[in-house]
């Protein structure tokens, strides 16, 4: 009776999912198993042909390095930095509540209006930091990706520091204040007690960042079109170029894949953290 | 001599200082941007011509019509997805319904790559017509919000005191009343940050706007997207349609700021 009264509750909700994500996922999982092109639109069953290929694939790879270097660059940059943050944040500092007020203003601004700031700025002959610094930021292939980064951590770092300022808020008093007395260093305190309390928030960042860097689409569009040359051509973005401007939807498809297969191992990490507290 | 007392004061000194560039860091590119919105196209430093044309002349253009879609949008992502939200989270929270798979899966959801679902959109959406629809947008919209505010309500739900509802059944109320007049009612807060979190998802949202929205169904970061190739000049244009589409984020946040990190973190930190 129970069982059958919580299914009516979720029933509805449930159906709409159904429809939402699971009609258009399997619509993903059939496509990739095909030779469908917008060119071609053909439903040509070829099997896993398209995921053999993909490795062998050149650019695909490169895609995946440009970013597993531009997802360890994000988000050990925006853990670091934001954890620095929380624990300044923490301090009896005066005008706390300005600095917080100004911490929190980033990570509400679409990623589509930071890129376009920054773009701005950032403009070798308008912007005024392009022109300060002489260098073209984003038009130098060696500039851009870390440029890239930098923008990202920019928004990102301001969610991780309100985050863990949170976790620091609900840590235990006491540990701490037994070390104060036993006469540790401020340092010795947020080493050996803060940090390893820390952890398990840690780790859920970790994870929670990571998912969010390999979706990065937004700020590479307005940005830098994966250039110069192919620089800066994050994975998510390459898939959208393979399908868009390479018209080819089947090895896309099964490019994103791959792509929801690692998300789906890394949302599986996640949900046991979730758990283990 | 330098004592413990010192060293504080100097780490103090040293925080103070941190933060400071920190929050400039945060502040100076946000005031440029401010400042650049109010200045008149063309001559961006003289703080005694500050306008409002900018934001005027933009609401007239395209960016006005982005402005309306983009409430059209949010306000029936809401309005769909958030009582449907609510069932399920209910049922998630107290039925224990679908166990830890279907939790797994709610999560899942929600943090997909949003491009493994844009493809398929794209390809259904043009077989049906329906490309270049507002209802599409809400449609494509509901696959992650729908997961979301679930989430959200799911952790909300199982904070909420048990004793009522079954001080309730006892009474003899049925199952739905309990839900409709005794959860529901002492639940407005938790669905206002959920339907405040659902209506800045898909405000926000840009990768399904660019490829299923036409010409006149645009929303505003699509609009501005466009903005950088046809006018990457006219930066107070820009600038000003950036602050107007920060703005309504901005005052909604500022609203359910408690349950801004909660429902971030998908109720990883309390």
């Amino acid at each position: 009776m129970r069982r059958f009264e919580g299914l009516l509750f979720g029933l509805p909700g449930l159906l709409v999912l159904a429809g939402v994500v699971g009609v258009p996922l399997f619509y993903t999982l059939g496509l990739s198993l095909t030779s469908y092109t917008f060119l071609r639109p053909r439903w040509d069953w070829i099997g896993f042909q398209n995921y053999l290929e993909l490795l062998q694939d050149a650019y695909f790879v490169h895609a995946l390095t440009v970013s597993a270097i531009y997802v360890a660059l994000t988000v050990g940059l925006s853990l670091g930095l934001g954890l620095l943050l929380a624990v300044l944040l923490q301090q009896p500092v005066p005008l706390r509540g300005l600095h917080y007020f100004a911490v929190s203003l980033p990570m509400l601004i679409a990623p589509v209006g930071v890129g376009l700031i920054w773009k701005m700025l950032l403009h070798p002959e308008l912007g005024p930091l392009g022109r300060l610094m002489g260098l073209d930021f984003l038009g130098d292939a060696r500039l851009a990706l870390l440029t890239l980064a930098l923008i990202d951590v920019w928004q990102q770092v301001s969610l991780v520091a309100l985050i863990l300022l949170a976790g620091l808020r609900s840590l235990p008093k006491e540990p701490l204040e037994a070390a104060f007395v036993d006469g540790a260093t401020p340092f010795q305190r947020f080493r050996y007690i803060t940090l390893p309390l820390l952890r398990p928030v840690l780790l859920i960042l970790l994870i929670l960042q990571t998912v969010a860097e390999l979706r990065t689409y937004d700020l590479v569009y307005v940005l830098t079109r994966g250039g110069p040359g192919s620089a800066t051509e994050l994975v998510s973005y390459f898939i959208y170029r393979k399908a868009f401007l390479g018209l080819d939807l089947s090895a896309a498809s099964a490019m994103a894949y791959v792509l929801l297969l690692v998300s789906l191992g890394l949302v599986a990490i996640y949900y046991r953290l979730l758990l283990r507290d | 001599m330098v004592g413990p007392g010192s060293s504080n004061r100097l780490l103090a000194q040293l925080a103070h200082l941190g933060l400071w560039l920190f929050s400039l860091t945060f502040l100076l590119p946000l005031g440029w941007l401010l400042l650049r919105s109010l200045s008149p196209e063309g001559q961006p430093f003289s703080l005694g011509g500050l306008t409002l044309d900018n934001f005027v002349r933009l609401i007239q253009g395209p960016f006005g019509l982005g402005l309306r879609n983009s409430l059209w949008v949010g306000a029936w992502v809401v309005a769909l997805g958030l009582p449907l939200a609510a069932l399920l989270g209910y049922a998630l929270a107290r039925y224990q319904l679908g166990g830890h798979t279907l939790r797994f899966g709610v999560l899942a959801t929600q943090m997909l790559p949003p491009i493994v679902l844009a493809l398929p959109l794209f390809a259904i959406f043009r077989a049906l017509g329906w490309s270049g629809s507002l209802w599409g947008l809400v449609i494509a919209y509901l696959a992650f919000a729908l997961p979301f505010m679930t989430w959200l309500l799911m952790g909300f739900f199982r904070t909420f005191p048990r004793e009522l509802e079954e001080a309730a059944r006892v009474d003899g109320a049925g199952s739905l009343y309990i839900f409709a007049r005794i959860v529901l009612p002492l639940s407005i807060p938790g669905l206002f940050a959920a339907g405040v979190m659902g209506f800045l998802l898909s405000w926000n949202e840009f990768l399904f706007a660019l490829l299923l929205s036409g010409r006149e169904s645009q929303t505003v970061p699509v609009v501005l997207s466009t903005f950088i190739t046809q006018r990457g000049v006219l930066f107070a244009q820009v600038a000003a349609g950036v602050v107007l589409a920060v703005l309504p984020v901005a005052l909604l946040a500022r609203v359910i700021d408690r349950y801004l990190v909660e429902g971030l973190t998908m109720g990883a930190v309390k």
